[in-house]
Parts: structure tokens; sequence; C-alpha cells
């Protein structure tokens, strides 16, 4: 996603600090400059998010409240329904990658290799039912609860995972795979020590996509009374609070952009130098 | 800009008949990119005559293709003018411009999209000209450069092989029969053969055609065998020699030329004699269908070893010994691949290598639209090594005008103390005008920044 | 179940054409507003970057989050329903245009230049075509995600087969509750499949064998 445009704009932030300069100057500017880049969109997402959170609460604090949006409103009860929707989505996540990593790397394996096709097939499908039909139908199966809304959420969120865990472990040089084996490591030990560091970045941006269709998904919860921020859109809704509806938006909004943010903090940080 | 005029002879115009190129002047032209000390093009004065075929050879990083792209405005002259045919086209429309200069890079430049028949059909379209005609004309230009229009016409530059394409960006660029051809690298992405065989074929179409080409290229082999003038440039679009190749090879203007030239100078004196220019050997001629015995009874009669089959355009399609036509009932019409086949414009040089790599000991030479015009053995190239080992090199009585009046030259010669006045006078006024050429920064900037992309 | 078909049949089948063309429609608007923004951005390398951030972050704002946003000035109604819809499906469209006017090699838009088309006529004859395989794959990925957004946007009243989730959702537990869930999801995801398809056939005949993998 975004990162290919990180690493071009410090590519690009390198070769203009070089120009000018004293060669040894220019390459302690360029690093730092490259390093500054390569944060830059991660510091003015966060910086953003801070700034939209602040704006809310000082639009919450000066507005003239009815008794019912300030009791629907206050800070604890904004606090549950936070956890809430934060307890579904790690929740949801945690299964999700207990799941479908493993799954993936199984189907990637030559005993199970005929399968990924299908099984990528019928994801893709799956990919194009809607959220909150599976939400939906699986309450009027399992019944009503926090555990029928967990495990909608888990359907929803296995399929990028799934599917980047194995495009991930597919597109690792055949030749590396080779030279591994050639070089007397066992099928375990490739697949540990050269497929799988190679395959993190993919991986990892999965891991992200998940969770930001999880947090999302997560708001649809409430129809299914599983908890979570959902509800204040709902509530707003029914009852016409322009107020409660609009914060609650914005905070499933403002939720998604963070976990989005630290996932791309991980990846980051997570990514094999060298790459 | 009158004083600039009055320094340069006007250009030569087409005079002689079947010129159908027009001359360009580059009239005191300077490019700075902005962000750079030097400029890329300092103060180059240059005329290009009519009609005849011009080649820029240089370092990487000299200039060269900057020159040539100023000359369709591809990258605006910080300073100068540009003139085309006698009218100055610094101004004008820039697309109008070069809607009427053909244009060529490497590998063709095709679009992947559109069929042959549409990329060469792109700019008579462009210049609103009728669907019939646009048809004809792209068919007339596929046999111009040897390809046949049915097979080729609806087919997509993938489906064709580099030299193909090569052949199609010709034909594209050749389109609107416009009077100049500009050739950036144009034969740098074939394989060796092939390259060969499209420059011979350039030569025919120029015999033919006579435009005005100017090429850029960093093979001085490729120079001396296209190039009826070839500029020498060093840095900053600085030129060394301009000269006929002949002069370049036999009396190089100083030790840069002759660096360039590099060693074995001898041997491509062996490039500036072309096939033509000998004497070829007949041969017996058949054609496909007929029956080998007759052929061979013509072979035997006129004491020949070989005869050349010729299909109906006169094209040598096989050549087949005694021995062949012996043991075969009728003449085939399928074309031999690995046939021995030079221009007529070729050099003894590419003669010579197609000789040794099809080990017959001689080959066929074909002309214009390939046909067949006779053949050419080792021992006619030897006897013109040694000719033109003897032959003295002549004095060119015509040079046409090249020199650079800007700062480079200025510190190399303190000769010309009269120019050096101007010179201060135009880099006062070209700091006031950096600002301004930016505009025309774009083209470099996108180049570098897709390919900062592509390296990702 | 086919009961509950068979009795509403109609009703479906008129639901999942507003649906689709609800989708369609949105799609069409999405691909012409992407389309031009990604030929004013992609030449600045500043530009494409921000509309990058733009289109990776607008991605992460859930789709209940927006309409909710949306229902707060537009009321209820079609409106919302357009525009969120139409939201989500221009980003990965305006993504993979830029990806694919900045991938199209250098030398293709020089010779352009050199041959004398101007920069509208090279964007428009040369560039686009070019990028347009790259465009119709963002197009294809947008199809599936907005037709279940489209479902999720028929909480705010507005058109198609998400209306039946949600009657089903408020009469669950009662007659036939179930049925109209299925109906529309299952409605969702073979409304999906035929646009799939047709988006591939529309490759099929716009895309030239010239270009095509």
């Amino acid at each position: 996603m975004s990162t290919g445009s990180l690493k071009a704009e410090a590519g690009i932030a390198g070769g203009d600090s070089a120009a000018g300069l004293p060669i040894a100057a220019a390459a302690t500017v360029s690093r730092a400059r490259t390093v500054w880049a390569s944060w830059r969109g991660l510091v003015y997402q966060l910086a953003g998010i801070i700034l939209a959170g602040l704006a809310l609460l000082v639009w919450l604090l000066t507005a003239d409240l009815s008794a019912i949006e300030l009791r629907t409103l206050a800070p604890a009860a904004l606090w549950v329904y936070t956890l809430e929707h934060l307890q579904l989505t790690l929740l949801a996540a945690v299964i999700v990658l207990v799941i479908a990593i493993p799954l993936g790397i199984a189907l990637t394996r030559k005993p199970l290799r005929f399968l990924t096709a299908p099984v990528l097939a019928i994801a893709n499908i799956g990919q194009a039912a809607p959220a909150v039909g599976v939400v939906v139908l699986l309450a009027l199966w399992v019944g009503f609860s926090f555990w029928a809304a967990t495990l909608s959420l888990v359907l929803y969120a296995v399929l990028p995972v799934l599917r980047n865990t194995m495009i991930g472990l597919d597109q690792v040089d055949a030749r590396l795979v080779e030279a591994g084996r050639g070089m007397g490591m066992s099928a375990t030990a490739v697949l540990f020590r050269v497929e799988l560091p190679l395959a993190v970045p993919v991986m990892l941006s999965g891991v992200r996509t998940a969770l930001v269709l999880l947090v999302g998904t997560a708001a649809l919860a409430t129809f299914i009374n599983g908890g979570g921020l959902g509800i204040l859109i709902t509530t707003g809704v029914n009852l016409s609070l322009t107020t409660v509806l609009v914060t609650g938006a914005l905070l499933v909004a403002l939720l998604a952009l963070l976990i989005d943010w630290v996932g791309r903090v991980v990846e980051h940080v997570a990514r094999p130098k060298g790459l | 800009m009158s004083e600039r005029n009055a320094s340069t002879s006007p250009a030569p115009s087409a005079a002689s008949t079947g010129i159908t190129g027009a001359s360009i002047l580059l009239d005191h032209v300077t490019k700075r990119f902005p962000g750079q000390v030097h400029p890329a093009v300092d103060g180059l004065t240059m005329e290009i005559p009519a009609g005849k075929i011009v080649m820029f050879v240089g370092p990487s990083g000299c200039g060269k293709t900057t020159t040539l792209k100023m000359i369709n405005r591809l990258i605006e002259p910080t300073e100068g003018r540009i003139v085309v045919d006698g009218d100055d086209v610094t101004e004008m429309n820039g697309d109008t411009l070069r809607r009427g200069i053909g244009y060529v890079i490497q590998a063709g430049g095709l679009f992947p999209h559109m069929t042959v028949a549409t990329n060469i059909g792109i700019v008579p379209k462009m210049l609103g000209w009728d669907k019939a005609r646009i048809a004809a004309r792209v068919d007339e230009l596929l046999e111009l450069v040897s390809l046949d229009p049915a097979l080729y016409r609806d087919r997509y530059p993938k489906e064709l092989s580099g030299g193909q394409q090569q052949r199609v960006g010709v034909a594209r660029a050749l389109a609107a029969d416009p009077p100049v051809l500009l050739m950036d690298e144009p034969f740098g992405a074939v394989d060796p053969i092939t390259r060969l065989r499209l420059q011979d074929e350039l030569l025919n179409i120029q015999d033919e055609l006579q435009k005005t080409i100017v090429c850029v290229t960093h093979d001085f082999d490729e120079a001396v065998k296209l190039g009826d003038w070839i500029a020498i440039f060093n840095e900053g679009a600085q030129l060394e020699q301009y000269d006929t190749p002949e002069r370049i090879l036999g009396d190089p203007a100083n030790e840069f030329v002759e660096n360039f030239i590099g060693s074995g100078a001898g041997l491509k004196q062996l490039t500036l004699t072309r096939v033509e220019e000998v004497g070829l050997a007949d041969a017996v001629i058949g054609n496909p269908g007929e029956r080998a015995a007759d052929v061979l009874a013509r072979v035997a009669e006129a004491g020949h070893g070989h005869a050349v089959i010729v299909d109906d355009r006169h094209r040598p399609i096989q050549w087949l010994s005694r021995r062949k036509l012996g043991r075969l009932d009728l003449i085939s019409a399928v074309p031999d691949p690995k046939l021995p086949v030079v221009g007529i414009r070729a050099t003894l040089n590419d003669a010579l290598d197609t000789m040794l790599v099809s080990s017959a000991g001689a080959a066929l030479v074909t002309g214009r639209r390939d046909m067949f015009k006779g053949v050419i053995d080792v021992r006619t190239v030897m006897d013109a090594i040694t000719r033109s080992q003897t032959a003295a090199v002549l004095e060119s009585d015509k040079a046409p005008v090249g020199l650079n009046t800007g700062m480079f030259q200025a510190q190399a010669s303190a000769a010309e103390a009269a120019e050096a006045e101007l010179i201060g006078a135009e880099s006062s006024s070209a700091q006031s005008s950096s600002a301004q050429s930016s505009s025309a920064q774009p083209i470099e900037a996108d180049g570098s920044g897709a390919d900062a992309r592509a390296a990702q | 179940m086919w009961d509950f078909l068979g009795d509403r049949y109609e009703q479906i089948l008129f639901s999942g054409w507003q649906h689709f063309s609800l989708v369609v429609q949105c799609l069409i608007l999405a691909t012409v507003i992407a389309v031009i923004i990604a030929s004013l951005v992609y030449r600045s390398k500043g530009l494409t970057s921000v509309v990058n951030s733009v289109s990776a972050i607008g991605l992460t704002i859930p789709a209940f989050a927006l309409i909710g946003l949306l229902i707060a000035p537009l009321g209820f109604g079609v409106t919302p329903a357009v525009i969120v819809v139409a939201f989500f499906a221009a980003l990965p469209i305006l993504r993979n245009a830029v990806v694919g006017l900045s991938g199209i090699a250098p030398s293709i838009v020089e010779s352009a230049r050199g041959i004398g088309m101007s920069r509208f006529r090279t964007l428009l004859q040369v560039e686009l075509p070019m990028a347009w395989p790259i465009i119709l794959t963002g197009v294809r990925v947008s199809a599936q995600m907005v037709m279940g957004i489209a479902a999720v946007a028929a909480y705010s009243l507005g058109p198609g087969l998400g209306g039946f989730i949600f009657s089903g959702l408020s009469r669950s537990g009662g007659a036939n509750s179930l049925e109209s869930v299925l109906t529309g999801v299952i409605g969702v995801i073979v409304l999906a499949l035929i646009l799939d398809l047709l988006l591939v056939g529309l490759g099929r005949l716009t895309i030239p064998r010239g270009i095509r993998v």
C-alpha cells in the first residue's frame, strides 16, 4: 500500500539533498532526511488523529447538550463502549491469526497445493458477502450476543489474512527456497528461516487490513447486541440525537485510523532489513 | 538577434533535385537545466545541410541528445534560435512543429495499444487526412521499410520482432512526409546483425527520399557508416570536430577526437567504402517454380558455381550451389533465412562480416526495396582495402558551419577576444532567462522520476 | 425459503435491480471522478503521495461510520447512500489510475510528444488507454467492495437488497426473518458475481489486443 510511496519519497529526498552539498555532509543529511521521510507519513497520520480527537472533545465540551445526550455521552459510558469495541476487535483478530496463518502455510505446502486456487476463489466470493448480512445471519443462528458478533467478525476477517499469507509465501523466489534446501536445510527450517521472514511484509499488511476491517465491522455488532461504539450511531439515528450519532461515527473512524496507524508502525519496524 | 544572424551564413537551400529535406540551423543555442552548474548545451551554433545525414556522437552526458531534442523543441532552448528551412521555429507552437518533424527513438517508441497501421497513421490523422489517404500511405510506408502490408498492417507492436518494431518506428516518423527526421539512438535496442540490416535499409530509404536526418548514436562505427557529416561533441555540447567521416578518421582535429575514434582507425577506413563503390559480379538468376535442371544448365553455361533465386519482386530468397541444384527437382519459393545479404550502401566492413559469418566467401548485394543487384566476393573487398590504404585524404571544401560561443569555448581559446565580449552580454541575459526555462524542464524530470519509481 | 422467494420475487427482483443500478451508477461516477483526479495529480510526486495517502486512509474509515456522519447533515434517503457508495468506489480506482498513469514508460510519452501530440491528446490517446487495464482492475475491486457497502447503506433507507437484511433483523424471531436476511446476503453475492463477469467482459471489449496480458 502506501509503504511503496513512502520508499519512493525517501529516494527522492536523498537525491535532492545530495545535489549541491559536499559529499560527506550530504551523506549524513540525506540519511537523516531519509529516516524522516520514511516516518513523515506516519507522524502526519498520528497528528491528524490526535487533532481530530481534540476537535471532537472541544466540540462536545462546548456544545449545548440535552439530558439524554449528556447521559449517553458520559465519559464513563464512552470508555465502556470503546473498550467493548476494542475487545471485539482484538479478540477476533487473535482468533483470526491463530486460524489463518497456519492454514495459509498449510495450503502453500506441497500436499495441499492443489487447494490454493479453489480456496482463493471461494475467499474472493466470500469477500463480496455484505458484512452486515453475515453479522445478522450468524446472530439468527447462534443468538444475539457478544459471541455471535465475535464469530461473524472472525469469519469476515479471516479472508485477508489467509490470502496475504498465501500470496506472501507464494511470491518468495523459488530459487531462494531451492538454495536453502541445497544448503541442507530441512523443509521446516526453510519455512521458518527463509520463506516466512520474506513473506512478513505482505502478511503484516494483510493483518493490518484485517484489523481495519474488524474495527469497522465491529460497529455493526450493535445490531445484534454485541456491544461496541456502533450503539452510539444506532441510538443517534433512532432517537434523532445528532450529537450522539456524529460522536459515534467519528469515534469509530478515529479508532480505525488509530489501529491502522499502529499496524503501519509495526510494519515499518518489522520489515526485514534489506528488503 | 540581428547581430547573430549576420555572424552565421544562411542555410543552404535545397538546390539539387531530389532533395526533400530541409536545412536546419541552430543559432547560438544554450540550454541550462535548473539546479545544474554548467549548461547542458553551451552557445552552440551549427548548420545542418538539407538532404544529408548528420550523426551526433560523443560521451554520454555530453549534451548530444539535448541538442537533438531542441531541434523539435521537446526540450526548449534557454537561449538562441532554431531555424528550419529558413523559418525561425523558436516561438511557434511546439506540437505543430513536431507534427512536421519525424521522430524516432530506441525500439521505435510504438504505442503498444495501437496496431501497426494506427501507429503509422497517427500523425496524418492529426493533420486531418482522410481515411483512404491514410490507409494508402500506411501501405506505401510499410513497403518502403520492407514489411509486407497485408501481413503486418493489423499486428500489434508486441507481435513484432525488435527490428520490425524499429522499422515501423521509422515508417511512423516518415508518415506525413516530413522534411526532417530526428533519430535518438534508433538502433540501440536490436541485435548487431539486425542493426546492420536496419542501417542498410535506412541508407536505401535515404537514397530514395533524401530527407535531412539528424541521428544521435553512441556507436562511432555507426556514425561512420551512416553519416554524411559527423559532429563529435564534448561536455556542454562543445563541438570538437564537425566533418566528413573520411576527414575525421584521416585527420582528427585534436586528442579528444583521436581518443574517441579509438584504436583501429585503419580498419575503420574500411567502413568508408561502400559496396556500391566497388565492382559487383553478375549472377545466374532463377525463379521459384522453374525446373532445377534448367537453372543448372544456365549456371554451367555461365561457368558460375551458384544460382540466385529471386521472388516476384526480384528479392533474393535462395542461393543454390551446383550440387544443391543437382539434387533438386523444382525450385521452391521458401526463403532461406540464413542468406548472406548486404545492402548496396553497406560498408565493405559489413560485407566482410557477412561473408565471414556465412562462410560462403561471397555475399548477395541488394539495392532499393531489397532488390537483387549482384554478388560481392572476398577478393573484391581485399582489392578495395589496398586501394583505400594508399588513397590520400581529400580536403573537404563545403564543410557546414559548427562552432561554440559558450563559456567553455571562451576559457579554452583566449584568442577570440571579440567573441568574449558577446559572451559577457549573453551570460547576464542568461541568468535572467533561466527562471523562465524551468517550463521546459518536465520532460527530463518526468524521465528521471519514472526511473526512480521503476527502481522501487 | 422457496415460498418466501416465490411470494416476493417481484419485490426481490426490483430491489436487486435497484441495488445493482445504484452500484453501477456510483461506479461510473467514481471512475470518472477518480480518473480526472488521477490525471491532474500523477505528474507531481507530492500530489501523488497525498492522493495515495487520502485513498489509503479513506479506505480505513468504516462505511457504517461514514453513513452515520452523512445522515446528520443530509437526512435519510438516497443521497447519503449514493455519496457513501461513490466515495468508497472512487478510492481503489483512484489509486490504480495513479499507478497506471505513472507506470507508463517515459519513452512512450516522449515519443507521443515527439510526433506532435499535445499534452492533452497524449493523455487521452496514449496514457489513459495504456493505463486502462490497471484502472479497470481497480473498478473490479471497487465493485466487489461497494456491493457490500451498498447493503450497509440501506440503513439510511437507501435503495437495494440491504433492506431485506435490516427488515429481517427488525423482525428477528418472527416469521421469515431468516429467509429475508438470507435473500439479502445471497442476492448481494450473486449481483457481485454478475457485475464482476460483466466487468471482465468489458475488459475483453475495451482492452486492445496489443496490451492484453
